[in-house]
């Protein structure tokens, strides 16, 4: 019994921050917030990919990350696949980055983090721009990667807070 | 040197290639299937239009069930406050009760009187013509699109390009149709164009989507001296809209001169969108 416990209890924490991925995705919970300040708006989800892929790839996953950029094209209304890529970068330079670093800190996180976000948003501009019909607002995609990259520490903190309360599989 | 070049690719083919143990796909196989749908998308292939349509259905339901625990806190705050309130009022309403019998007739009178001038007044500015009220099932705001998706799509007759309104103000056009729901892109959006016409030379200008809260008027007539508080209205050039829908007031704002809708884009719950006759899909 106590060992049946101690399993859910271990796949119930490792499978929420999957479940707020997906959640943000699906739901109108956004992180664009002008009601209260007109060009305060930031990209949780990537900051959750970035973090959890850095860490712990296992928590994650590349297929639900895809996934949870394709509900997010439905749901916001974006060509199909745009939001998958622009995920599925900031999860490769996130596995990059695992492969040649040994010592992690916040401030090696935070530029490193940086460059998927550029990259991110790179790769969301130049398909958006020349693939599709959406008119792309660089000064709006300028503010929300300015906003993602500035909260970053904090999330990072509570991640991590929420870390130790994680019983961690063995990374592959 | 050519150790460091080495490592370099070792490290990317290891992000690209390597799988682990608890995933089922590379990250480059669903890079690869993620730019097959976007590119399938964009180009409308009719099979993946369709599977887009259901999709969109399905997700769009999904996501009205998911955020209604979120939605019913505000309603579950008002009503507490409500109850406080209510114990609070009655009894100072008991006092005022014994008062406002007494003029209970004259209030009544005025009442009924009030209400056949409001009558009067809103058959002035009804929009005519067939249309379906709509519930607005996600208004999530994003810093890409201004749009809504309403719970009425094909099955309701509705087709791209027919004006929304809100009461008797516009609010947007149909974009995007599926079988039970659909978008509607707002005023504010980046992409949004209106022909309106305003003042009383009835001069004609473009309402232009920025993304911001206010849209802007462009391409006004030459030498035009911008002036505040002027009604905008459609003026249904484009062959879309029924010319003299009411959308907002003029604000000048420096050297450009903006719109306050009339209906706040942020504040929607049901619309109602106008089922005119189209030669065509407009869009």
């Amino acid at each position: 019994m106590a060992i049946i416990y101690k399993n859910l209890r271990e796949h119930i924490v490792n499978v929420i921050p999957l479940i707020i991925l997906y959640y943000l995705s699906i739901s109108e919970i956004d992180t664009h917030f002008s009601n209260f300040f007109e060009i305060l708006s930031f990209n949780l989800q990537i900051i959750i990919i970035y973090y959890w892929m850095l860490k712990n790839s296992s928590i994650l996953g590349n297929g639900h990350i895809f996934f949870a950029g394709i509900i997010n094209d439905v749901v916001m209304g974006l060509p199909l696949g745009i939001s998958a890529i622009s995920y599925l970068t900031v999860s490769f330079v996130a596995s990059y980055v695992r492969q040649v670093t040994v010592n992690i800190s916040l401030f090696t996180d935070w530029f490193t983090f940086l460059i998927a976000l550029f990259f991110s948003n790179l790769v969301y501009i130049i398909l958006a721009s020349n693939f599709s019909n959406i008119q792309v607002s660089f000064v709006e995609i300028s503010y929300n990667a300015f906003f993602t990259f500035l909260f970053y520490p904090f999330i990072w903190m509570i991640f991590n807070f929420y870390k130790k309360i994680m019983i961690l599989r063995i990374d592959d | 040197m050519s150790s460091s070049r080495d490592d370099f690719g070792i490290a990317i083919r290891s992000a690209l290639l390597k799988k682990g143990a608890r995933q089922k796909f590379s990250l480059v196989f669903l890079l690869i299937v993620a730019l097959t749908i976007f590119f399938l998308d964009t180009y409308q292939f009719k099979f993946i239009k369709v599977t887009r349509t259901l999709i969109n259905d399905g997700i769009y339901r999904l996501t009205n069930i998911s955020t209604a625990p979120f939605k019913l806190l505000p309603k579950i705050n008002l009503s507490i406050k409500e109850t406080f309130l209510a114990t609070k009022e009655n009894k100072e309403l008991k006092i005022e009760l014994e008062k406002l019998k007494s003029k209970e007739f004259q209030v009544e009178f005025l009442k009924n009187q009030n209400d056949n001038l409001k009558k009067i007044l809103e058959s002035d500015v009804k929009i005519k013509g067939k249309s379906t009220l709509a519930k607005v099932l996600l208004d999530k705001d994003s810093p890409y699109l201004k749009s809504i998706v309403i719970n009425r799509g094909s099955k309701s007759d509705i087709n791209k390009g027919m004006p929304v309104v809100d009461g008797n103000y516009l609010v947007g056009k149909i974009v995007e149709v599926n079988y039970l729901s659909s978008r509607v892109l707002l005023l504010n959006d980046l992409n949004s164009r209106i022909p309106i016409t305003f003042g009383e030379n009835s001069a004609q200008a473009i309402l232009s989507g920025k993304g911001k809260r206010k849209p802007e008027l462009e391409y006004l007539p030459e030498l035009y001296v911008p002036r505040d508080g002027l009604t905008v209205f459609t003026s249904g050039k484009d062959g879309i809209f029924i010319p003299g829908i009411p959308i907002g007031k003029t604000e000048i704002d420096g050297e450009k001169l903006k719109v306050k809708l009339f209906s706040d884009p942020n504040q929607l719950s049901f619309v109602t969108v106008q089922l005119i006759k189209m030669k065509k899909e407009n869009f």
